[in-house]
């Protein structure tokens, strides 16, 4: 039996809990490949249009495994809970894949998850287990290691931006969904860019979690994605470490829509650029803006040096 | 004297006019620029039409409008029949194709699909969004590349490999043009990218989710466009037929409504002497501020919409 | 102290409970929100964030509008989608444009407790009396039921009306007699007169009319001028119109378990906001035969564009046309009118060849 897994969306953030799974478990799964144009072109044509740019391709990766493999994992997420909300995209996405592609003989395997509570993440993973056939001791144990390695991967990435929060260069803070600033077609791109200008991009969902959503109320008391309150809590701790802010948003990300201008009105004492992506922009378009914006910032900086 | 019966299409872009007889034969047809000012382009097409019945006996007996200004000209011309264009434009292929399944009909700023079953129309859209990939946008792109958009698709055929072209939106488009032609693509290779990004824009956003079934007809001025044609026969994997009258198919099917109403009142070509003019203004009376539209024939009124509540209405 | 004059962003004819539950139960004076208007919009999108829903610029415009006409405590509610975070931002955004207004977010009470829920509901009025809300909410409840079943009696009928403005004029007295209501007796007595006024309204219907089923958004179906007054076109064109989303069936009835069974074949787990009802009732007039379907909401409602692909795949299964209405601040009025007429002509074309 092979598993597909959607390179979208939640695969982001939730990949190494989902491969070591997986393989401790000793279940073969597929990984569909990076998003590319031709993931994209398809995900698009299978999507109403007015959908996120992130659903689009979450759907361009479903259709490539298609066919591939035995079942297709699609999580969502179960219920809301006191401690937040998630965009409705990922509780209605098992059902909008199940019905745009149902002629297609599909199979959905899915477990739901509560972002906040560890229980009810085991539970689902013991859950998925036993619909996988495998005995609950072999599960449990599987989902601790996996649990571990997730940890272990998310220390690696907070020290590595540590490190990077020490190079003498300019620092951006990119505060943008996981799934899309660590997407190789609409977010790499980006940090290329920023790479090529000499800058060093901070990635605002890197910070520590629970920091993060310890923070996030100083910035915005009622804000009730999970996702934004991670990285809204992310500026208190990168903010005074770094030279500007980009706000990157899938187009027409709902969430985004509020919280940015939010953030635009409130955060005022760091330069802010707002930039929305819908995967039509060519290279040339995008490196004008970030450029621009990274222009205005090395002004000030040399303007207020020659100050002092 | 026998009966004619007439049609008109008026749309932002083009007018297009066609008379008929009682055996639904084209008996005048014309097609020109809107430019802007539909009561005078209504009025250059009847003098057209007119020269060209000239020697024959035919009686205009009833008039019918589609298109987007249809209402205006529809009150002009005293038209018996005022009709939206995606039922014009079905009763008119269905006219030419009696089996046709699938309409597909670009104009100079929208386009649609019409779905055909059992000769009704069982489903449709039209772009939603905006106005890249259909008729205009092709015309600026054209103008963009100092080609006519005559020769446009006559450009597009001798090209063996389409530039891919980012098409969505016309000012994307446009930038990723000027970046393609900089780094050497050939200008035909441009041209049939273009017709490709046209047709690939229609399917992604009016075709979306629409089962495109066989027999296709493809209407609207940019159905001229051989090289949009050939795209479409490409990307859909089956013939796509384009009738001579292919842009006159709305102004058919509106003069076809009109002769099938059975509602007859003399139409006299003397009206293009006569001075209409439109009049808009904000109605005042709530803060809805409809905007009202008043049509006056020699300075008289003779017909007004807009108004959302009775406060507004004109009497 | 300053009076309390507060107030909630119009919907539909909805002021008229509200005005009851503020004056009687919140004990404060009530500023009836104008309507929405072209000037709503105007006001709204003008300081609203480009891609927001278009709800939150009619709710921001019509928050201007009513400080204009007096307000200085404005309520804004809590909700499941992005509604849930309108509060802060709209709050934000006044307070930027240098407005000074007592804002309450409900939505700063994440608890469902009913007592803390009330604490919140003090920083309206801090004298407000449990008591007298306890007395009044009763009433306001069953208003806002009177007034959804007067006015899906008046959806399936006004086509018909033989004198034309007969049903609006009753309606408009109907809505101006509850504002003077205060007891229950007096509801139920007005709530009767008035559906014996309507029933007895000189209608003309055909024994097998058209008729179509609305669904979709909450605000865009229930607000007429944020839908291009889409009922009063079908109705013009003679038309049943049967439209199940108001306050009754969704905040006060709301039959959440029902519905999720009803709807499994399309969707296994249950869905916020109003996509699960609207693919319910699409279900539902599809089983009754219906002519068509008529799908409405705000440009980028994330909900309601999941809810599509199991439209298409019910008009699909039930062989029913669905239209699908997409409305943002800019919507071309050109557009609309086209695609409402050929959805007619399609429909009645479809009906003639069904005899």
């Amino acid at each position: 039996m092979i598993i597909g897994i959607p390179r979208a969306l939640l695969y982001h953030k939730y990949k190494h809990l989902w491969k070591s799974f997986f393989k401790e478990l000793g279940i073969d799964y597929i990984l569909s490949p990076d998003t590319n144009k031709e993931i994209l072109r398809k995900g698009s044509a299978y999507s109403i249009d007015e959908s996120c740019l992130s659903s689009k391709i979450y759907l361009g990766h479903v259709e490539w495994l298609l066919d591939k493999c035995d079942y297709i994992l699609i999580p969502r997420f179960s219920d809301y809970s006191r401690n937040g909300t998630v965009c409705p995209k990922f509780l209605a996405i098992y059902d909008v894949v199940a019905n745009i592609f149902r002629d297609r003989s599909i199979n959905l395997l899915s477990y739901s998850i509560n972002p906040k509570v560890t229980h009810v993440e085991m539970a689902a993973f013991l859950k998925l287990g036993k619909i996988l056939n495998k005995k609950k001791s072999q599960s449990l144990y599987a989902y601790l290691n996996a649990k571990q390695v997730e940890k272990k991967a998310h220390l690696l990435e907070i020290t590595e931006q540590e490190r990077l929060l020490q190079e003498n260069k300019l620092k951006i803070l990119v505060l943008a969904h996981r799934y899309n600033i660590f997407d190789k077609y609409i977010g790499e791109p980006i940090l290329n860019i920023l790479r090529e200008q000499e800058t060093v991009p901070i990635i605002g969902d890197i910070a520590p979690q629970k920091e993060a959503i310890a923070n996030y109320a100083q910035i915005s008391e009622t804000l009730p994605w999970v996702c934004n309150r991670e990285l809204v809590g992310s500026i208190p701790i990168y903010k005074d470490r770094v030279d500007g802010i980009i706000l990157m948003s899938a187009f027409p990300c709902g969430p985004d829509s509020l919280v940015n201008e939010i953030l635009i009105r409130r955060i005022k004492d760091k330069p802010i650029l707002n930039l929305m992506i819908d995967g039509q922009e060519g290279k040339a378009g995008m490196e004008t803006r970030l450029e621009s914006f990274i222009d205005i910032i090395r002004f000030k900086k040399d303007e207020q040096n020659g100050r002092n | 004297m026998s009966k004619g019966y007439l049609g008109i299409d008026i749309g932002s872009i083009s007018t297009k006019g066609v008379i008929i007889d009682e055996n639904n034969n084209i008996k005048a047809s014309e097609y020109l620029w809107t430019e802007g000012d539909p009561l005078k382009a209504v009025k250059r097409l009847l003098s057209t039409l007119k020269l060209q019945l000239a020697d024959s006996q035919i009686r205009i007996v009833t008039v019918g409008t589609t298109g987007s200004a249809r209402k205006l000209i529809g009150a002009m011309t005293g038209a018996s029949v005022v009709k939206n264009e995606i039922t014009a434009h079905a009763i008119g292929a269905m006219s030419i194709h009696p089996e046709v399944r699938t309409i597909i009909e670009i104009g100079g700023q929208d386009s649609k699909i019409i779905l055909i079953e059992n000769g009704i129309v069982i489903d449709y859209a039209m772009n939603t969004l905006c106005a890249a990939g259909t008729g205009s946008f092709l015309s600026s792109q054209a103008q963009r590349l100092h080609i006519n958009i005559e020769d446009f698709g006559r450009i597009a055929l001798q090209s063996t490999k389409a530039t891919p072209i980012a098409a969505r939106c016309t000012v994307f488009a446009e930038s990723d043009l000027v970046h393609k032609a900089q780094i050497g693509h050939k200008k035909e290779d441009i041209v049939a990218g273009l017709c490709k990004a046209v047709v690939a824009n229609y399917l992604n956003n009016v075709g979306k989710g629409k089962k495109i079934i066989s027999p296709v007809v493809f209407q609207g001025g940019v159905s001229k466009n051989i090289g949009v044609v050939k795209a479409f026969e490409e990307l859909l994997g089956m013939p796509v037929a384009v009738d001579p009258n292919s842009h006159l198919t709305g102004a058919l099917g509106v003069a076809l409504l009109a002769k099938k109403s059975r509602v007859e009142k003399d139409f006299f070509f003397d009206i293009t002497d006569i001075e209409f003019k439109t009049v808009g203004y904000d109605c005042k009376k709530c803060s809805n501020n409809c905007e009202i539209i008043c049509i006056y024939r020699e300075d008289q009124i003779i017909d007004a919409w807009g108004n959302k509540c009775e406060n507004g209405a004109v009497h | 102290m300053e009076e309390i004059k507060a107030s909630y962003p119009q919907l539909g004819n909805y002021c008229t409970p509200l005005e009851l539950l503020f004056t009687e139960g919140f004990d404060v004076k009530y500023i009836v929100p104008p309507p929405i208007t072209k000037k709503t919009l105007a006001l709204g999108s003008r300081y609203s964030p480009d891609y927001v829903c278009a709800p939150f610029k009619y709710h921001l415009g019509n928050f201007i509008e009513t400080i204009e006409a007096g307000a200085n405590t404005l309520v804004q509610t809590g909700g499941v989608c992005r509604l849930q975070y309108y509060g802060e931002l709209h709050e934000q955004i006044l307070q930027d444009l240098g407005y000074r207004v007592n804002f309450v977010n409900m939505s700063k009470v994440q608890d469902t407790n009913p007592l803390t829920f009330y604490n919140g509901l003090k920083e309206i009025n801090p004298q407000m009396s449990l008591q007298k809300i306890g007395k009044i909410l009763p009433i306001v409840l069953k208003m806002f039921e009177y007034i959804d079943e007067a006015e899906n009696f008046i959806r399936k009928n006004i086509g018909f009306e033989s004198n034309k403005g007969a049903f609006e004029k009753v309606h408009a007295d109907f809505l101006g007699d509850l504002r003077r209501v205060r007891k229950k007796k007096e509801l139920k007595n007005t709530y009767r007169d008035y559906m014996k006024l309507f029933k007895g309204i000189e209608i003309n219907k055909p024994a097998d009319p058209l008729k179509v089923g609305i669904i979709g958004e909450y605000y865009t179906i229930m607000e007429p001028f944020s839908n291009h007054y889409l009922e009063k076109e079908l109705a013009q064109m003679g038309i049943v119109v049967d439209r199940w989303m108001n306050v009754t069936n969704t905040l006060i009835h709301y039959p959440k378990k029902q519905i999720q069974k009803r709807i499994k074949n399309y969707a296994e787990y249950p869905w916020v906001a109003t996509s699960m009802a609207t693919i319910d009732r699409a279900l539902e007039f599809a089983r009754k035969g219906y002519d068509g379907i008529i799908h409405v909401k705000s440009f980028g409602c994330t909900p309601e564009i999941d809810a599509m692909p199991i439209l298409q795949n019910i008009s699909k299964d039930y062989k029913i046309p669905i239209l699908y209405f997409t409305f943002d601040t800019q919507t071309s009025e050109t557009g609309f009118n086209t695609r409402l007429e050929a959805f007619y002509d399609m429909i009645i074309m479809r009906k003639e060849t069904k005899k």
